[in-house]
């Protein structure tokens, strides 16, 4: 039994949730209740990690996408397809936890501001992507596509990223990255808090990622030995 | 000829799998989308935030009032006999009246709440203000709600596509260990 539990375990799988234990103890036990918002303001320590996982997740599926048109390594088509996959979890509870924290602040769930909209229209790249590949026929012609639909879709990135600063609206400012305001809060509490619950939102992306690629190879042995399986058949029966 | 068939049933399986999902997930944003779109199509979205400036009358009874939301936009309202209002003082006893009714409270109430910056929710038509409650939702505990809203929201969604992957990955063991027997 324990031999079980313990086959099952994976390093990254051991890492992720020792620091989402730790994150999860930053949020609502060290770091103090901010003054304006209340307790809603702790749904950005979940919002603005998972943001970073998806817009993460279309930069591995745009680069391995590119990596396939270049290699066509089968490889990179498969880390493609698990990172978009991944990324769409992670688009989606981007999109909620954002609706379910301007419900309290702005007292609307939507607006149609550059930011929130990017950010669907990011959810609808990871979602055409899976799509194409869903319905469009098996074969190096569906792989070919999906790369060049995947290298497109990392041109919404900077799109989003830069959206608060471009067209200022209600969304708060940029904390992080290059664009961020000098005067950001990245140092105080909010900043570590932020941090480690993004490192361990990554961990956890690379975890997931890691563990639908392998699906994924599986998937790609089990036709090839059907493959293998149909030829033979033939050959027998001729 | 039949195994081909069974290849592409199961690969085109895996495919619908995915986009299942896909789909369950644009529904359920879509959903979300046109409900919170259909509630404030016929209204201006309420403002929230703190009061600012309060202007009467010579004879003492309010005229105007000027909120400041979280952006920092300052919006004046004005008032009419019909303005209902639901304020609470600081003890937590609640006011609830119009501005026909007690004129002169709205003042003293929204004065109160300028002094120590509580926050109000107004909905208004064309600047004219239908009602001034109370923020509730500005309140700690009223949040609670929306946070856990997310932390389940969250988990929910990984917990689900955790076990996605790991019915998956049974039945293509299953099915390798299988084929793999067949071919002996």
């Amino acid at each position: 039994m324990l031999k079980k539990v313990l086959d099952l375990l994976d390093p990254l799988l051991i890492l992720s949730a020792a620091l989402m234990g730790v994150a999860l103890y930053l949020i609502f036990i060290w770091v103090p209740t901010e003054t304006n918002q209340g307790a809603v303001q702790r749904i950005l320590y979940f919002h603005v990690p998972v943001a970073w996982g998806s817009m993460l997740g279309i930069l591995v599926v745009s680069g391995s996408s590119f990596m396939y048109l270049w290699k066509k390594n089968e490889k990179w088509d498969r880390l493609a397809v698990a990172s978009a996959e991944v990324g769409v979890i992670f688009g989606a509870i981007m999109l909620l936890s954002g609706m379910i924290w301007a419900r309290p602040v702005w007292a609307v769930w939507w607006t149609g501001e550059a930011k929130l909209t990017t950010a669907l229209i990011l959810f609808f790249i990871y979602v055409a992507y899976l799509m194409f590949r869903g319905y469009f026929p098996p074969g190096a012609q569906r792989q070919r596509l999906a790369a060049i639909i995947g290298v497109i879709g990392a041109v919404d990135t900077p799109i989003i990223y830069f959206a608060a600063n471009l067209w200022s609206q209600a969304h708060p400012p940029l904390i992080t990255g290059p664009a961020a305001d000098a005067e950001s809060t990245l140092g105080s509490d909010l900043g570590i808090v932020l941090m480690a619950s993004t490192l361990a939102f990554t961990f956890l992306f690379i975890f997931l990622v890691q563990t639908r690629y392998k699906i994924r190879k599986s998937e790609d042995d089990l036709v090839e030995l059907k493959r293998i399986l149909s030829t033979s058949a033939m050959t027998g029966v001729n | 000829m039949m195994l081909y068939a069974i290849n592409t049933l199961t690969n085109s399986g895996k495919g619908a799998m995915g986009t299942k999902l896909a789909l369950a997930l644009i529904i359920a944003l879509t959903v979300s989308l046109a409900v919170a779109q259909t509630s404030y199509a016929n209204h201006e979205p309420p403002i929230s935030g703190i009061v600012v400036g309060v202007e009467t009358d010579d004879a003492g009874n309010l005229t105007r009032f000027a909120v400041s939301d979280s952006t920092g936009t300052v919006t004046t309202f004005t008032i009419f006999d019909g303005t209902e209002y639901g304020l609470e003082n600081q003890a937590g006893d609640r006011w609830v009246s119009t501005q026909g009714e007690e004129p002169s409270e709205s003042v003293r109430r929204l004065r109160d709440h300028r002094e120590r910056f509580a926050p109000i929710t107004v909905t208004f038509e064309n600047e004219t203000a239908f009602s001034v409650v109370e923020r509730e939702e500005g309140k700690l505990e009223a949040n609670l709600g929306y946070l856990f809203a997310v932390f389940a929201v969250t988990w929910a969604l990984f917990f689900a596509y955790v076990l996605y992957m790991g019915r998956k990955q049974r039945v293509l063991q299953h099915e390798i260990a299988k084929l793999k027997g067949k071919t002996g």
